[in-house]
């Protein structure tokens, strides 16, 4: 059953446009990663779904209702908010029973206390209930955030970088609790994030928005397989795409500053973007005929890995590879594009233009 | 001495040139206040006398003081004071709270001429207007009474309480009403249970200044006032009666006017600077 649905959904502030024609629609428990950079709209999104903000186009429904020009209030979402979450006039135990008091949502006293309690206990915050806001540390506060969205079971919860004030450590240990939350109650989520490997841990599907549009929305491996513009590569995968400018000759396409040919299309004289997922891209630590010169520019040690930088001229990647390859920061490097791997974006619009999914290998 | 307390020297004799500067006027008009006329015009002014309370029976109309013809007779006038300010600094401050969170929180057009234009009725002068309130206030049938003083201490103070509640609510970070907003609560509940706990400070640092302008304003009220509604300043300032001035009841008069600006001051004194700065040293908006 369809939850949640954006169509044409489009909101400027002043000059600004936030939002551009978003549309999206959402299954009953499902987990969407909304991804993007700071800026790209994610917030404004979550802020028309929530009423919070009235968009200038385009309908938002809940559960085939229009709730475009409804209040908050009737919405039944629960928002945690990025930073700012709690009420500092209030107790924690009243924080999360909060919304269980309000003339909307309100429910006999025994039960709130029940609900809060359990909400408590499934976040690991039961012994603090007691305590005021400003003696929490910041992942507590974030707890409670989340708990207080728990006690009410909303349709749907919009979570709005919640993790990303705290640190690394933290960050995944709520990840698991989130994830355990949802799969727990069958709980539609939307989860806006700039970080691919938080939101690849925690949604079943991921959105990607740049500059107030959605890019693409469509399952991890359909997005690995089929990325349909070139900032989707951007924002996904850890590292994510590399990406090279290049251009058409009669010869097939010429990546700008390398002796690298590839098979492809296309009237010559036009430019375009070439990418790849790192993990395709082939590498060999001794001079090889069709692989084209690099040089290591920094490794990253990352415990049973490493990320290697490469650079030609002013064409770079990253790339995670063995600990025990022979390439130490600034040692030559040889590395090839195997052709069926590529994707060719526009190099204007950053639109694909090869057309259909490249297969890849699992 | 030790080097530690040299660099203390220097501050305080600066120090306490200010205080004599500034607390000097004061402390004489207290001191005076409980003189007779003979140790009244002694030179220097002594600092050990018997008081004498004739100046404060003459100013409240008690006892035989009161009898005499140049006894102003200001409890009236006191009460017109009191009840002027008081009403006029509690109208600003719930209007200017309303207003000041509206122009915090909505992005309505034309608000930010009208936050000028509030601005502006403080930068005024009121000379220049007076004319015109008391043409006004004759045909409304306002003049001389204590509403229209109410009215006119009211607007002289709306425009600045809604700047500086403004200041106060921009501290309150949006999130609060939002909260409130997503969990089935009105934003009714959210400004009245939840905001306006946290700017108490800045309701208390408004109320200050504006009861200190509105005791203290004098130029609309020496025209619009002119006997039934006199308030103290008015009051004291004709006290310069055709048989002379009495000079320790003008004493007792002042500091009668000075004490309720002094205890209104002492009960907010650590909101003051909250509301000289508009509230900007709070919690930026987020």
């Amino acid at each position: 059953m369809t939850v949640l649905r954006l169509s044409g959904l489009s909101k400027s502030f002043g000059a600004k446009q936030a939002l551009l024609d978003v549309d999206l629609s959402m299954e009953e428990g499902e987990v969407l990663a909304l991804l993007g950079p700071t800026g790209a709209g994610k917030t404004t999104t979550l802020r028309c779904i929530a009423g919070l903000e009235k968009p200038d186009r385009g309908s938002v429904h809940l559960d085939n209702r229009d709730v475009t020009a409804t209040s908050p209030r009737e919405r039944d979402v629960a928002v945690v908010f990025e930073g700012f979450n709690l009420l500092p006039t209030l107790s924690v135990f009243d924080n999360i029973a909060f919304p269980l008091r309000s003339p909307v949502y309100r429910r006999p006293e025994d039960e709130v206390r029940r609900e809060v309690a359990q909400a408590a206990a499934t976040l690991r915050i039961g012994h603090l209930l007691d305590r005021r806001i400003e003696q929490l540390s910041g992942g507590e506060k974030q707890r409670v955030a989340i708990a207080r969205a728990l006690v009410r079971r909303p349709r749907v919860y919009l979570l709005d970088e919640p993790l990303s004030a705290l640190d690394l450590k933290l960050r995944e240990s709520l990840q698991g609790e989130i994830k355990a939350m949802y799969q727990a109650t069958g709980a539609t989520v939307i989860y806006a994030s700039h970080d691919y490997p938080s939101a690849a841990a925690i949604a079943t599907r991921m959105a990607l928005i740049e500059k107030g549009r959605i890019l693409q929305c469509a399952t991890i491996g359909e997005i690995i397989a089929d990325p349909r513009h070139a900032a989707v590569g951007r924002l996904v995968g850890s590292p994510s795409m590399a990406q090279f400018p290049a251009h058409v000759t009669g010869q097939g396409i010429e990546i700008d500053g390398l002796p690298m040919r590839l098979p492809g299309p296309g009237e010559a004289g036009g430019s375009l973007l070439v990418g790849i997922w790192p993990e395709d891209i082939e590498l060999t630590t001794r001079p090889t005929d069709g692989y084209a010169e690099g040089r290591v520019w920094a490794t990253d040690f990352r415990g049973r890995d490493k990320a290697i930088e490469v650079r030609v001229g002013s064409q770079r990647f990253r790339k995670v590879v063995e600990l025990d390859l022979q390439a130490q920061q600034g040692d030559p490097i040889w590395f090839r594009l195997p052709p069926g791997r590529v994707f060719h974006f526009d190099a204007a619009t950053g639109e694909r233009i090869d057309h259909g999914p490249t297969r890849r290998a699992a | 001495m030790s080097l530690h307390r040299q660099p203390i020297l220097i501050p305080a004799i600066v120090i306490g040139i200010y205080m004599i500067y500034a607390c000097g006027p004061l402390l004489w008009l207290v001191l005076s206040s409980l003189k007779d006329r003979q140790e009244l015009f002694s030179w220097p002014p002594s600092l050990f006398f018997t008081p004498d309370l004739s100046g404060y029976r003459m100013v409240f109309g008690i006892g035989e003081a009161a009898e005499t013809a140049t006894a102003l007779g200001l409890t009236d006038a006191l009460i017109n004071s009191v009840v002027i300010s008081v009403s006029g600094t509690v109208l600003a401050v719930a209007f200017g709270t309303l207003a000041g969170y509206a122009c915090s929180r909505f992005a309505f057009p034309g608000r930010d001429d009208f936050m000028f234009f509030a601005l502006s009725t403080r930068m005024i002068p009121p000379v220049a207007v007076l004319v015109f309130y008391h043409v006004m206030f004759s045909r409304l049938g306002l003049s001389d009474t204590r509403t229209g003083l109410i009215l006119v201490v009211t607007f002289i103070n709306l425009g600045l309480a809604t700047w500086i509640m403004k200041g106060f609510f921009d501290g309150v970070p949006e999130e609060i009403e939002n909260i409130a907003l997503v969990n089935g609560y009105t934003r009714l509940y959210a400004f009245w249970n939840l905001v306006l706990p946290m700017v108490r400070g800045g309701i208390a640092a408004t109320a200050g200044f504006c009861f200190i302008f509105a005791w203290n304003e004098f130029a609309f009220s020496t025209i619009l006032a002119t006997t039934q509604a006199k308030t103290l300043p008015v009051k004291i300032s004709s006290a310069t009666g055709a048989t002379g001035i009495e000079w320790a009841q003008i004493c007792a008069a002042g500091v009668v006017l000075v004490i309720p600006v002094a205890i209104f001051f002492w009960l907010i004194r650590k909101y003051l600077l909250m509301g000289m700065t508009f509230g900007v040293l709070g919690r930026s908006r987020t």
